[in-house]
């Protein structure tokens, strides 16, 4: 039975890190920061009130070792463990760990992380339910099977079908089949990616459902059989089956959807006996019927926009489920919306470079602020780098107005403000995106992306217009010849290449 | 004082003049006249009032260790690269020929060397195209900064290249 505590060690890193550490001191919780040599000065490390190093910069040499982690909780007094998301918070293993140590465990059960964390089990738990799933295999397909049992088994769930991975995600180990005589070849590629990116290669056969949008609902449920479901976020824009934006409410959901989708989710979750966050995704055809994608047992990148929507704190409440408290929140209030918000991930990938991960010196950044504008950042300030070990998520940057509309004009403010100089980002996608008829119209599904990128064609999204270069040639010839004259302020990083331009200047002998 | 900034693989002549109010810009032979105000080390507020007293805000951040330019304009970032600095003899001679010493000619842009219209050892006068680099489906021709001779050709044709990259050096 859950207790209360008073020390939690925050195990990850970054925006999340910064989040959770916040959610905690507002609740007059004690933290503990872990790092990795990289990290040292990371902002997550300088909010919490101990920090303790766990070793080198890969994860799997830090962030992902259990051991060190469940030490440093001895060590430190922690008395439960927050995972954030991604590396260890969907580990039934690092669950167990904590709960052998008697260190609560902010999240679900071991047990709940297990049945769920399989794609075919969820969907096992969803069908017993009675929540509708998208037509496919109920167990993963069994290495022994001969090509031709596949077939048959892809003929009873009917073309175009998708193979995916049991123990995946992110689109890895995943193949879309139109016709039988594909399914072979596409079986074996399938498998294979699914070995070398999850260590499994058992996948599974599901219908593709054309066109669909991608909804998700938040919940919360306590440890006396309550479940709170919440407006859905709308995920469908995706580039290559990584979320990119999203976005609360969805203009695709009715208010009689938004209860059964609520409805199914509880359904769900209650199955399990689940506790604390967690996320059921849905599939949203054409027609308005949807179907049960998976569970995410964890808090999600996402989540700020249902806070802002619902006026709910999430971290607060993973806080208080986890000390035993009964959730209080009105389930009316839950499932109304009020106004809109959208997030805009801010990463650090070049978006007229495929979105390749752009690396490197930060040697300026200024961050939006004003009204309606939430930030959740990694804290990261000039003449840092961006580090390569770890996801390339700068700032998760949320818009919040009374309509949609509003929220579209805030966010395209918001990243008309945003100064990031050292590393590209995906800032003039964003503006971009913000712009586009269809987006601005609620008109996509979840190939929206990548097909306006292939319409595009390598047209650089940085584009910047005739009438703007004489402004950037001005501002260059004054900054050069203004550098020259005067005595230097303290430039950011890269003092190097002014330096050596003013050398340069002198022994030419120019003044 | 003129300066030679490439942008987008072509090559203008800039100078900036201290006027009354800011300064007389010049810009392959147009003018106009700016109220330049740096609020940062590497960050300017300019207004033009000789357009509305428009505004605009443009960073600067280093691109490379030759002195190349990340721009930051509200529309985007361009990269703007300093060819050689030249001096200005009389009036009306934008493109003084004379610089001193080895000119770097780089490139401006990630693209691919197309042709080489030139070979070391080869006198070539300034302005003289001397490589044709093709970057977002163009053609760039790249003119030398000077009168000289072509002492080294860093890339050969079907050279891939990325922004910053030494193509030729003209001494």
């Amino acid at each position: 039975m859950p207790a209360s505590f008073r020390k939690v060690l925050i195990a990850n890193r970054g925006e999340i890190a910064v989040r959770i550490i916040r959610g905690c001191r507002e609740r007059g919780l004690r933290t503990v920061a872990v790092y990795s040599e990289c990290d040292r000065t990371s902002l997550h490390v300088r909010a919490a009130d101990e920090a303790y190093p766990i070793g080198p910069n890969p994860p799997r040499e830090s962030y992902l070792r259990i051991d060190t982690i469940i030490d440093v909780a001895r060590r430190s007094g922690a008395d439960a463990v927050h995972p954030g998301y991604g590396f260890l918070a969907e580990n039934a293993d690092f669950a167990r760990a904590c709960r052998d140590a008697g260190i609560t465990f902010i999240g679900p059960t071991p047990e709940a992380i297990d049945r769920m964390g399989s794609k075919t089990s969820a969907r096992a738990v969803a069908m017993d339910a009675g929540v509708p799933v998208v037509p496919g295999t109920k167990d993963p397909l069994g290495p022994g099977l001969s090509d031709a049992d596949v077939a048959r088994i892809a003929d009873g769930i009917g073309y175009p079908i998708l193979i995916k991975a049991v123990a995946g995600g992110g689109g890895k180990g995943m193949r879309t089949v139109t016709a039988p005589g594909e399914l072979a070849g596409s079986l074996r590629a399938a498998r294979s990616e699914a070995l070398s990116a999850f260590g499994d290669p058992a996948v599974f056969i599901e219908r593709r459902v054309m066109r669909p949008r991608h909804i998700e609902v938040q919940l919360l449920a306590d440890h006396h059989g309550t479940v709170i479901p919440f407006v859905e976020r709308e995920c469908t824009i995706q580039r290559r089956h990584q979320k990119v934006v999203e976005e609360s409410p969805s203009l695709a959901v009715s208010p009689e959807t938004r209860r059964a989708l609520a409805a199914s989710a509880a359904a769900v979750a209650a199955r399990v006996g689940y506790t604390n966050a967690g996320t059921i995704e849905f599939l949203l055809d054409e027609n308005g019927e949807f179907y049960f994608l998976e569970m995410n047992t964890r808090l999600q990148v996402e989540h700020p926009i249902t806070e802002l929507v619902t006026l709910t704190d999430l971290v607060h409440w993973q806080l208080r489920i986890a000390a035993g408290e009964r959730l209080t929140i009105d389930p009316e209030q839950a499932l109304t919306p009020r106004g809109h918000a959208i997030e805009c991930r801010i990463i650090a990938e070049d978006p007229d470079n495929n979105f390749m991960p752009s690396p490197g010196r930060l040697t300026y950044l200024r961050a939006p602020a004003g009204p309606g504008i939430r930030r959740d950042d990694t804290g990261a300030v000039a003449g840092t780098d961006v580090p390569v070990f770890y996801d390339s998520l700068m700032a998760k940057l949320s818009a919040w107005a009374e309509d949609r509309p509003t929220a579209i004009a805030r966010m395209t403010r918001a990243l008309d403000e945003y100064d990031i100089r050292g590393v590209r980002t995906t800032i003039p996608f964003f503006r971009w995106l913000m712009t586009d008829p269809d987006f601005r119209a609620g008109r996509f599904d979840t190939t929206f992306i990548d097909r306006a990128l292939a319409e595009r064609n390598g047209r650089p999204f940085c584009e910047v217009p005739e009438a703007d270069e004489r402004v950037a040639l001005a501002a260059a010839a004054i900054h050069l010849l203004t550098q020259q004259a005067t005595a230097p302020g303290v430039p950011p990083s890269g003092a190097d290449s002014v330096s050596r331009w003013r050398l340069q200047a002198r022994v030419q002998g120019l003044r | 004082m003129d300066l030679q900034l490439v942008l987008n693989g072509r090559t203008r002549t800039v100078s900036a003049e201290p006027v009354e109010g800011g300064h007389r810009v010049t810009i392959d032979g147009e003018t106009m006249t700016v109220d330049a105000a740096a609020f940062e080390a590497w960050s300017w507020s300019l207004v033009f009032p000789g357009d509305g007293h428009a505004t605009a805000t443009v960073g600067l951040s280093p691109a490379g260790p030759t002195g190349d330019l990340h721009v930051h304009l509200a529309a985007g970032t361009v990269l703007v690269c300093p060819l050689a600095r030249t001096r200005r003899f009389g009036r009306g001679d934008g493109d003084a020929a004379q610089a001193e010493g080895a000119q770097q000619v780089l490139a401006p842009m990630p693209g691919k060397v197309v042709k080489l219209l030139v070979k070391v050892g080869d006198e070539v006068t300034a302005r003289q195209g001397l490589i044709v680099i093709e970057a977002m489906k163009m053609e760039n021709e790249l003119r030398s900064p000077k009168d000289g001779r072509v002492t080294d050709i860093a890339v050969g044709e079907g050279t891939s290249v990325e922004a910053g990259r030494l193509l030729v050096v003209v001494e």
